[in-house]
């Protein structure tokens, strides 16, 4: 669930624009998806690559930004310190970011090497990058998105055909286009978006020219959009595949109400992504939504920090519940995604201790029961409560009076796409 | 009968063989700086003559005219006009379908065509301000930097039309990213203050108006110095490449609705936009005196503040805009040419297709910023493929030598175009046609076009982004609010920046 992003310059004077910046801005608006590692890619005669850990704001202060030359910039953030920018130099040199994971080795950051090597080697072969990125997407199984930059200054960007991982395009006036995973980088940039990168669809930008192509017979294939990132992963501020995510995570709440209904006094989103699904929820069952949570700190995505303490002490510095809201009060509380439990549980506790007389759990997800074939940092199967226990026992072990999952056609509805159309692995037992 | 045409791109093929459709069988003569091949084909198939020379030199075309004995003198570029062919023909004796220059200057001053809409008050305007040099845009760009103005938020243009080089637009919304932007914009001005050298014949070099977004459109007119007569709209797309990404263009494909609306304009913008291009003919000849014959075009965008607003004028017809209207058009361009020429236009019934259509222009890469990289290329064309894949070609920047062979000239090569139920339709055709590589360029060097214009997708994004317009420009219009702006500086209060410019440029009331 890395996040990615390309920006380039066209037209005359292209090399006197410097990027740094703008990739930065850009980094910023795609930091939930991934805390560990910040990386600012240009291209200024030759490539660079700056990759640090941390946040992004962290890892560049003012000195580097204004450090770093180029007139192309590519950016990356990473959820795990394992997966950094891929640079390849022989036979061309080229750097390489990626979401998700093609299928060519077991682990990921090596399968992304595998990747980057190809490409490179077939682009050096054909002497024509936007043919060579489509046969590669064509031999390479998987769901990814990815952004080369190569020594040659051509920028190419392309997605699986079957578009699992998000790219949407953008432009700034006759200047700059771009690409990013999620269309709310293009807006922080002051750009226009444009469109998504379709399933098996490259586009390569060089200082003459953009060129699209498509994997042979890929408007036949089904496409399977991760439906992970319409629940939890993307900004709700972002389009992605055509498809608005606020909207989708409203109708959700909505579903959720009318599939668990219960009688309750108020309805509260846990902070930041469960509060669209609250607010549907309470829109659509007439129970007034209440905030009912204050967060400190920097947004810290639960789910996927590393350690379990980090996780503990993310918890307790995002939500501090609001006593005067919650006092005596029967509580709808709605959660995005349930991975182990553990949050919820604190978060039920907490509170109980503040007043709370009832609490509903309702989550606007699926249950959770199979990792991510593509790489999305989910916990080991054993690890996940929903694998393990039923909704009743669930309740039980976090302390709710009742809890309940949104069911996977109620899902897809949600995001409007038939089920066949959607990637819904981790919500799927398999054995 | 003796029809003779000035200039050597695509818009001119059109119009070439729109002359070649009519009943009258003129015989046609052609003069331009390339030997257009397709044009070339036309006049020899007619009995004409094919001369080449340098289209801006007025006394050299006007030569060639009597030379010729032409009873007429068709301009297809702006430049002739800015050059006074239309004046220098017509002192001949010989009848100009083309606009004389004092007239052109609504197209060759970006400044004096928004000074006369202001002093004439026609509506679609954009306020606007003029600079001499470099330093004078750049200290009161900077001055106005972080304040509540329009300045804040413009559109740098080269006063002159250029070519349709050198406009770029930097919006300052982002405020972290504002240095990056800033100096961006600060070289771009001295860019075009460089560029604007190369035309000695305007003082003012920079322009900037307030910045807009709206679709874009553009409606081309016959005019005969009384009657403004208005054809099909037709959508022009400027930027390069795919996706509206990249600089700026002459036009890189355009198409039309079926009849005279596009899928995103109604029937009252288009009569809105019509009642400017006449008023703006009115004012042009109330100025200069003169009579305008021949073409107009009012390139349109829908904007929140006014409705249908004027972006820029041109003297003649657009290209591509021009391949798509000839096309389409059903009656003898001759009979039209005449009527011009006797000021009877609203005599006579003009009629075009009601059918879609659809033009794309193909490209060698370096072409609009590195033309030299675009030049001289060898070409290939499958003329039959491209009749059999039921599409229409129209030679643009090419060069027919002596010995048979064609060179690229540095533009767009060739535009290709097809008709259709729908311009999504239209536009299928065209990539069925080109997915078979009809055209290349003999040494390998690589051509580029634009596969999306036309494409569902693009009329879908342009429908909704006019959709959200008209919703806002028509709350002004309930609230008698269309075209107000309020700016605000502190210490000094509300400012009318409007009612400044009215002021200024003395309003003529008709």
């Amino acid at each position: 669930m890395p996040g990615i992003l390309g920006i380039y310059p066209f037209g005359l004077g292209r090399e006197n624009w410097r990027l740094a910046r703008f990739v930065y801005y850009g980094l910023l608006a795609l930091q939930h998806r991934g805390q560990e590692i910040a990386s600012i890619i240009t291209f200024d005669k030759e490539l660079h690559n700056v990759t640090k850990k941390g946040f992004v704001d962290e890892a560049f202060d003012e000195k580097t930004i204004n450090s770093i030359p180029g007139f192309i910039g590519v950016g990356f953030v990473s959820p795990t310190e394992e997966q950094t920018p891929i640079e390849v130099s022989n036979p061309l040199g080229l750097i390489l970011v990626g979401d998700g994971k093609p299928e060519l080795e077991e682990d990921v950051r090596e399968s992304w090497r595998a990747f980057a090597e190809l490409l490179a080697e077939e682009i050096d072969r054909t002497k024509n990058a936007l043919r060579a990125a489509l046969n590669i997407i064509e031999k390479v199984n998987g769901g990814y998105s990815f952004i080369a930059l190569t020594e040659n200054q051509e920028l190419i960007a392309g997605r699986d055909v079957h578009g699992v991982k998000p790219l949407e395009v953008g432009s700034l006036g006759f200047d700059l286009g771009a690409v990013a995973s999620e269309s709310s980088a293009l807006d922080v940039l002051g750009m226009e978006h444009i469109a998504c990168v379709k399933p098996g669809e490259v586009v390569k930008f060089d200082p003459y020219s953009i060129e699209r192509g498509r994997v042979k017979g890929a408007d036949k294939v089904e496409p399977k959009y991760c439906s992970f990132e319409y629940v939890y992963l993307a900004r709700p501020d972002s389009i992605i595949n055509d498809i608005p995510i606020y909207k989708v995570r409203e109708s959700i709440g909505v579903m959720l109400a009318k599939e668990h209904p219960v009688k309750a006094d108020i309805v509260i989103g846990i902070p930041e992504t469960a509060i669209p699904f609250a607010l549907g929820y309470s829109k659509s069952s007439g129970i007034p939504v209440s905030l009912g949570f204050v967060t400190t700190g920097r947004k810290v995505r639960t789910a996927i920090k590393p350690s379990i303490f980090e996780r503990l002490v993310g918890v307790q510095l995002k939500l501090n519940p609001i006593k005067c809201v919650i006092d005596g009060k029967d509580i709808v509380l709605i959660d995005d995604s349930v991975v182990r439990g553990t949050t919820l549980r604190n978060t039920v506790w907490n509170l109980k201790r503040k007043g709370a007389r009832r609490v509903h759990v309702r989550i606007g997800s699926p249950s959770l029961v199979s990792s991510c074939p593509y790489g999305i940092e989910i916990p080991p199967p054993d690890e996940l409560i929903a694998r393990a226990l039923d909704e009743r026992e669930i309740a039980e072990v976090i302390g709710a009076d009742t809890f309940s999952f949104l069911s996977i056609e109620s899902l897809c509805k949600a995001i409007g796409l038939p089920c066949n159309r959607l990637c819904l692995s981790c919500w799927r037992r398999r054995t | 009968m003796k029809v003779m045409g000035v200039g050597g791109g695509a818009r001119e093929h059109a119009l070439a063989e729109a002359i070649a459709r009519s009943t009258h069988s003129p015989k046609i003569y052609w003069v331009s700086e390339l030997r257009n091949p397709g044009i070339y084909r036309i006049v020899k198939q007619s009995g004409g003559e094919y001369a080449l020379a340098r289209t801006t030199d007025a006394i050299k075309v006007a030569e060639l005219a009597e030379k010729w004995n032409v009873d007429m003198v068709v301009i297809g570029p702006e430049e002739p006009n800015f050059h006074g062919v239309p004046d220098e023909v017509e002192k001949r004796g010989i009848p100009c379908i083309g606009a004389k220059r004092s007239l052109s200057i609504i197209e060759m001053s970006k400044a004096e065509m928004r000074r006369l809409q202001w002093r004439f008050n026609i509506p679609g305007k954009l306020l606007f301000k003029t600079y001499r040099s470099y330093e004078e845009a750049i200290e009161d760009l900077e001055k106005h930097a972080d304040t509540l103005t329009w300045l804040q938020n413009v559109a740098l243009k080269p006063a002159r039309q250029a070519g349709g080089k050198g406009v770029k637009v930097v919006e300052d919304l982002q405020v972290y990213l504002r240095s990056e932007k800033k100096q961006f914009k600060k070289r771009h001005i001295r860019w075009i203050e460089q560029y604007m050298k190369k035309y000695g014949d305007i003082e003012e070099r920079i322009l900037i108006e307030e910045k807009v977004w709206g679709p874009e459109y553009t409606l081309q007119c016959f005019v005969d110095g009384r009657t403004v007569v208005g054809m099909p709209l037709v959508q022009d797309n400027k930027h390069a490449y795919e996706y509206d990404i990249g600089p700026e263009t002459g036009g890189m494909g355009s198409y039309t609705g079926r009849g005279y609306l596009l899928p995103f304009i109604t029937k009252e913008e288009y009569d809105r936009s019509l009642e400017i291009v006449k008023a703006m003919v009115d004012a042009i000849q109330r100025i200069t005196g003169e009579r305008y014959h021949g073409f107009i075009a009012g390139q349109m965008m829908l904007t929140e503040i006014e409705g249908p607003t004027l972006i820029e004028m041109y003297s003649r017809l657009g290209d591509p805009e021009g391949v798509n209207v000839m096309a389409m058009l059903k009656t003898d361009i001759v009979d039209i040419f005449e009527a011009i020429i006797d000021e009877r236009l609203s005599k006579i019934k003009i009629e075009f297709a009601e059918v879609a259509t659809v033009v794309k222009a193909m490209a060698p890469k370096g072409y609009p910023d590195f033309r030299d990289l675009a030049k001289n290329h060898p070409v290939y064309v499958d003329e039959k493929a491209i009749e059999k894949a039921g599409c229409k070609l129209y030679w643009g920047s090419v060069h027919l030598k002596e010995d048979g062979s064609m060179v690229t000239g540095g533009s767009r090569m060739i535009e290709i175009l097809a008709f259709g139920e729908s311009p999504q339709q239209a536009s299928i055709k065209i990539e069925r046609c080109l997915s078979n590589r009809p055209v290349r360029l003999l040494d390998g060097w690589e051509l580029f076009y634009r596969s999306d214009i036309g494409s569902e997708e693009m009329i879908r994004k342009r429908t909704e982004i006019a959709e959200r317009v008209r919703r806002l420009y028509k709350y002004r219009e309930e609230r008698g609010i269309l075209g107000k702006r309020v700016d605000w500086l502190p210490k000094i209060g509300k400012i009318d920046p409007v009612k400044n410019l009215l002021d200024e440029l003395k309003v003529i009331r008709s």
